[in-house]
């Protein structure tokens, strides 16, 4: 039983199915199957659309459609996750979102998905994000990465202001910046004291692997 | 005034009447059950006033297809703009359409074809090319560049707009971000000319505050407005092409209410903007020929609508150098949208979308803009482009029409005459060096950049630009965002 709800929750990120994916999530939980083996199936399934994506067979609505489908069911998993005080293995920890002031989500979705299929541990803010809920949500999941999105060139100064947060906070030390989006470049990014850069999704994956020594 | 190109035939239309009719009544219905968000307090109390149903704690406004009707109307179908210098004055509207320039946020480097920032002299140079192209009528936003080498990113729009004043007698637009607008419109005033000022919908269904205050300030300053909506469609509007022409007409309708609540007769641009959605790398589609598709779409619909429309989209190249690729996908799409009847064609300079410009590409679209101009312009027949009399004059061979008259006159109007074309023959050519037309481009750039002078402003408005500069750098210093 255990492996057909696993197969299912599988199946359903890679039909893009949300509805499916969490309802076969709930079950999982229902069923005491253990939140990592469950976890470990969604990223099999995002890594399976990122290959395809790679190869040039799956296109951005597919990568889209399974980021959605993983996102529905992963606040259910992650609750059973943090009841059971389990512990995933994961390349990182990773805070993602595009800064305030810029509702671009396309690439920054993108970057979120290849991490979680990369095998990172992804949490994603979504777009318009503010410094201080960049901060929150590095302190709550004891974030490694943070990594920022920026289209606009009237954005990307924010991104220097979250760095600026970082410090004052007393957390530079512990967290590893990488920045990206169409207004940013290598200048910008050494300008702004990121630890990293890339101008292209599977880049950004290169990276986080090269920031966190993998 | 500036003549512009008129068309002298019916626009391309690939909308029967009933899918017009599907199209007008599936935006009426968006407009008035989904509903549009406005993030900004003084125009849902506007809407409100006027009677449109609003949700004040989602923002959200519902349109009575009456007032939505009743705006359309209230937008002039043609309008004057002022220029720096009278002669380049535009009526837009109707059947003239003009040529704008694109822009791009970096420049490209020749010989590596990579993109970079521009100097503030390249900035300058770029806008001094603009004005001595005679079929670029009208300057753009962050026009050539988004932004220049030392200039900080809130100062960006400031910056550009004094060097197109300075630089240009050309009408111009111009866009908003951070308060920005309010230097814009003193700058203009200063010297006594109108832009036509940005108001952007974010799709879907959506306008964010910065945007609608800038719509207020632009309209009370009576200048212009052009109301775009920006949908990339399989994104941020839907994937079908009727679709985002649908969500598109409605954004840019609110908009529109809005202008004409604000003040009634406001002259306004319904401008396109929309991309469909690369779906591999997440960008616009440059050079997607469904664009064109959408741009005669929506070019027919805003001429039932009576309002003026700016194809800005006209379908840019997804080329990152100036090559085959870059020709065919500028050429098509701005030919297809000043034939479906787009009153402004945007075009000169841009290469990879919005995010690259090259003034010698401005160059080469110059070209492009003649040949399509040439050919809106159509057929002249009368007695003497007949010419029946002549024909019996010449005879059959050996009759001949090169040393006519008749041929000396109307040669150069019926035939259009590219600049910096090869029109050679092969020995020629190899006698004066194998040019292609980017080289006659590049010395083209040259030969303007030393002989073109754009007339200068007067001293004291000058220093009046230079002054409001300084009092915007000033006031973004004391908000701590420079």
């Amino acid at each position: 039983m255990s492996d057909e709800v696993l197969k299912n929750l599988k199946k359903a990120v890679i039909e893009y199915n949300a509805e499916e994916a969490a309802s076969w999530a709930r079950k999982a939980v229902e069923e005491k199957i253990d939140p990592i083996k469950a976890l470990d199936v969604m990223t099999e399934a995002i890594r399976y659309i990122g290959d395809g994506f790679g190869k040039g067979e799956l296109w951005l609505p597919d990568l889209v459609g399974a980021a959605d489908a993983m996102q529905s069911a992963m606040p259910i998993i992650e609750e059973e996750i943090k009841r059971k005080g389990a512990k995933r293995e994961s390349l990182g920890i990773i805070v993602i979102g595009t800064v305030y002031g810029d509702i671009h989500s396309i690439g920054k979705t993108m970057v979120a998905t290849l991490l979680t299929a990369g095998g990172f541990t992804v949490h994603d803010l979504g777009v318009n994000t503010k410094a201080e809920e960049f901060i929150e949500a590095i302190k709550k999941y004891k974030a490694g990465i943070l990594a920022l999105s920026a289209l606009m060139t009237m954005t990307a100064p924010e991104q220097k202001k979250i760095i600026a947060a970082l410090e004052k906070e007393g957390l530079r030390d512990q967290v590893k910046v990488m920045v990206g989006g169409g207004s940013i470049t290598q200048e910008f990014a050494d300008s702004i004291g990121a630890d990293g850069y890339n101008p292209t999704a599977p880049g950004a994956v290169k990276l986080a692997r090269s920031l966190v020594g993998k | 005034m500036l003549k512009g190109f008129t068309r002298k035939f019916k626009p391309l239309e690939i909308l029967t009447e009933e899918q017009l009719e599907e199209i007008h009544r599936g935006t009426l219905e968006i407009l008035e059950n989904t509903g549009i968000v406005f993030h900004h307090e003084k125009a849902l109390k506007l809407f409100n006033k006027n009677g449109c149903k609003v949700d004040f704690e989602k923002r959200r406004v519902y349109f009575p297809p009456g007032l939505v009707e009743e705006s359309l109307h209230k937008c002039p179908s043609s309008f004057h703009m002022k220029a720096r210098d009278p002669k380049n004055d535009l009526r837009i509207g109707g059947n003239t359409f003009y040529f704008t320039s694109a822009c791009g946020m970096k420049t490209i480097d020749l010989d590596t074809w990579e993109p970079r920032v521009a100097t503030k002299q390249e900035n300058y140079d770029g806008v001094t090319i603009l004005d001595a192209l005679d079929n670029c009528h009208f300057l753009t936003v962050y026009c050539p560049y988004f932004g220049f080498e030392g200039v900080p990113s809130v100062m960006a729009i400031p910056e550009s707009i004094a060097a197109k004043i300075r630089n240009s007698t050309k009408v111009q637009a111009e866009g908003y971000s951070q308060d920005c607008e309010i230097f814009n419109i003193k700058m203009a005033k200063a010297v006594g000319i109108e832009i036509m000022g940005a108001f952007f919908a974010s799709p879907p269904l959506t306008y964010y505050e910065e945007a609608v205050e800038a719509a207020f300030r632009y309209v009370k300053a009576r200048f212009p407005i052009y109301i775009s909506s920006g949908c990339v469609y399989g994104a941020t509007g839907p994937a079908t092409i009727a679709g985002s022409t649908m969500t598109t007409s409605a954004e840019i309708t609110a908009g529109i209410v809005l202008t004409q609540l604000i003040k009634t007769g406001t002259r306004v641009v319904a401008n396109n903007y929309t991309f469909p959605q690369n779906m591999k790398t997440g960008s616009p589609a440059f050079g997607q020929i469904g664009l064109s598709l959408h741009n005669v779409a929506f070019n027919q619909i805003w001429r039932e609508y009576e309002v003026p429309v700016w194809n800005a989209n006209y379908c840019p190249s997804s080329s990152k150098k100036i090559d085959f690729q870059c020709g065919y996908e500028t050429a098509i799409g701005a030919l297809i949208a000043a034939l479906s009847g787009s009153s402004l064609v945007g075009l000169h300079g841009e290469i990879y979308g919005e995010l690259s410009y090259h003034p010698i590409q401005s160059i080469l679209d110059e070209d492009i803009a003649g040949m399509i101009g040439r050919f809106v312009e159509g057929v002249e027949v009368n007695d003497e482009t007949l010419a029946v009399d002549l024909i019996g004059e010449v005879g059959p061979i050996p009759g001949f029409y090169l040393n006519k008259e008749h041929t000396r006159k109307w040669w150069k109007k019926e035939q259009f005459v590219p600049k910096a074309a090869d029109r050679l023959t092969y020995p020629e050519w190899m006698e004066k060096g194998k040019k292609s037309c980017l080289d006659y481009a590049k010395e083209r750039m040259d030969e303007i950049l030393s002989t073109h002078k754009p007339i200068p402003l007067a001293e004291d408005q000058d220093k009046e630009i230079e002054r409001i500069l300084k009092e915007a750098r000033k006031y973004y210093k004391e908000k701590g965002m420079m």
